[in-house]
């Protein structure tokens, strides 16, 4: 288990809350162990110079059909 | 023929009696739902069994084709989707109680494509619960179990997929592949899985884990097999955005046995991490037969290949937490103790992580697109370990010591490009347990993936073995 040092106890139960969960569940002291271990596994994160690279999911306006409006009257 | 014979004939072998009439497809139907009463009680591979709409569909497939109306080569071919594709009128559970009484209105295209090509489907495949898991684990529809020692795990998360398969229980079963789960079951289940490329085959109606990630692909006993059925499925639908508008070409046109001249690099940082020796033999072993049959092999290096765990967890988890939060914050009790933890911690992922990984994303698959001018493909073993013991929380990888899920997705997670990537039996176990090759290739070369897939299995004799049971 990983030491609970990025992310105190109490920041947690306010996130959790945030998040929606209920945060006086006797579940979350299961739980914050667990997202400790997870923060901690994803921290190399932090290392990868991503200067230059956009993300991937970079948005695209969908592609429109033309169809036949009536213009109504003109003049 | 004797019914189990007929369990074990490819879709190639069967389309072929099946167009001459030389079998019907209520024989067809009839042995394969003879296979699952026998079988399904060890391996649990069905959530849900469509006997009657299956014989019905077999009985109309035999008409069809006695007046002439034969439709192609998987018309009478039996088929099983993993329950997370959406089934009109078939309940789909996605592996969750809390689902039991959904039942779908429409088809998800993948359905509604084989429906039109005329094969049957025979039921609903058991998961690991919302596709987020590596081992087939699922307490509320029971447990996978693997066809060749059904003391361990089929691998998932499209556990019942490839247990379906294995066992002749159907002859092309569907999976879904975010961070591994075709390939991961095909390896662990001695079978054929193929995670086309990202964009190639509709996602429409399908239970996501990851949007971004998330690849519908075929599981099958044979290479032809993956072919066939990705003529069927693959291409554009105006239902799912993300798929490509590039010509679908037919993918049997790849199986030409030839791989002279194929460069194909083994990537080093593999054969670097824990890895059972079992494998590592194999594997290299298979390596070496694509060499003798004429492809360029060279040693290879996998750039960021360390950083793209951490890359493809972010998203992986950002996006199935982003999915699923009302489900969590509605039925988070009833969900299966390990998915509830992994949909909860995704929560805890920030905004600027998950892009932050995007960005990452974008540079691996830079690096890796550069990687594939230099060779065609990326070779290595599909699993670090054979089939673990069911219920095992760790493995034993050449004496080190993995978490279950770290040493599952060890090799499926990197490929968090989109490219394709194919496992295809490589061998087995002392114990014969059976070990997967995984060839990697670039996006929308799922030709040459498939060609040197078959190439390699023609050469061998791996396909052709068949679990005990």
């Amino acid at each position: 288990m990983a030491t609970p040092g990025r992310l105190s106890k109490e920041a947690f139960l306010y996130l959790a809350q945030q998040a929606g969960l209920d945060s006086a569940d006797p579940h979350m002291e299961e739980l914050y162990p667990y997202v400790v271990n997870v923060l901690a596994s994803i921290e190399s994160l932090a290392q990868i110079d991503v200067s230059g690279f956009e993300p991937e999911m970079a948005f695209a306006p969908p592609e429109v059909q033309a169809t036949s409006v009536d213009p109504g009257p003109v003049g | 023929m004797e019914p189990l014979e007929i369990c074990y004939l490819s879709a190639a072998q069967l389309s072929g009696l099946i167009r001459r009439k030389e079998i019907s497809p209520v024989e067809v139907v009839t042995a394969h739902l003879d296979r699952i009463q026998a079988t399904d009680g060890v391996l649990n591979s069905f959530i849900t069994l469509l006997p009657e709409q299956a014989l019905a569909a077999a009985r109309r497939a035999e008409s069809q084709i006695q007046s002439g109306q034969y439709r192609g080569p998987l018309h009478g071919i039996p088929v099983g989707l993993k329950d997370l594709f959406n089934t009109a009128g078939v309940k789909t559970t996605s592996g969750s109680r809390i689902f039991d009484n959904f039942i779908p209105d429409q088809d998800c295209t993948v359905a509604s494509r084989f429906q039109q090509a005329g094969a049957i489907l025979l039921g609903k495949l058991n998961m690991h619960q919302f596709a987020y898991g590596p081992t087939g684990e699922n307490p509320d529809y029971g447990h996978m179990h693997n066809p060749w020692d059904p003391e361990c795990y089929t691998g998932g998360s499209s556990g019942g997929s490839g247990s379906a398969t294995a066992a002749g229980q159907c002859t092309i079963t569907m999976g879904s592949d975010t961070g591994g789960s075709v390939r991961i079951p095909a390896a662990l289940c001695g079978i054929v899985g193929l995670k086309p490329t990202y964009g190639l085959v509709s996602r429409h109606g399908l239970t996501a884990l990851a949007w971004s990630m998330d690849h519908p692909g075929p599981m099958v006993r044979t290479v032809e097999d993956a072919a066939l059925a990705l003529n069927a499925i693959a291409g554009h639908d105006p239902k799912d955005a993300t798929t490509s508008r590039a010509p679908v070409p037919d993918y049997t046109s790849a199986l030409s046995g030839d791989v002279r001249g194929l460069r194909i690099g083994v990537v080093k940082e593999y054969f670097e991490a824990a890895l059972d020796p079992q494998v590592e033999r194999a594997t290299r072993k298979a390596i070496e037969t694509l060499e003798e049959l004429g492809a360029n092999v060279s040693e290879i290096s996998f750039p960021m290949y360390e950083e793209s765990q951490a890359i493809s967890g972010t998203i992986l988890m950002a996006e199935a937490s982003a999915y699923h939060r009302e489900l969590l914050a509605r039925d988070g009790g009833l969900l299966y103790p390990p998915v509830r933890l992994r949909l909860e911690a995704g929560l805890f992922i920030s905004a600027a992580d998950y892009i932050k990984a995007q960005q990452a994303r974008t540079r691996f698959n830079r690096a890796a697109a550069q990687l594939l001018e230099e060779v065609d493909l990326l070779a290595g073993p599909t699993e670090p370990v054979t089939a673990p013991p069911l219920l095992s929380t760790s493995v034993d990888a050449g004496g080190q010591t993995l978490g279950i899920t770290a040493a599952l997705t060890q090799y499926t997670r990197p490929y968090i490009t989109g490219f394709p990537a194919i496992s295809v039996p490589c061998g087995f176990s002392e114990e014969g347990l059976p070990i997967g090759l995984q060839l990697a290739g670039r996006p929308f070369d799922d030709l040459t993936v498939l060609r040197a897939a078959h190439a390699y299995e023609q050469a061998t004799e791996w396909s052709k073995r068949r679990p005990p049971i």
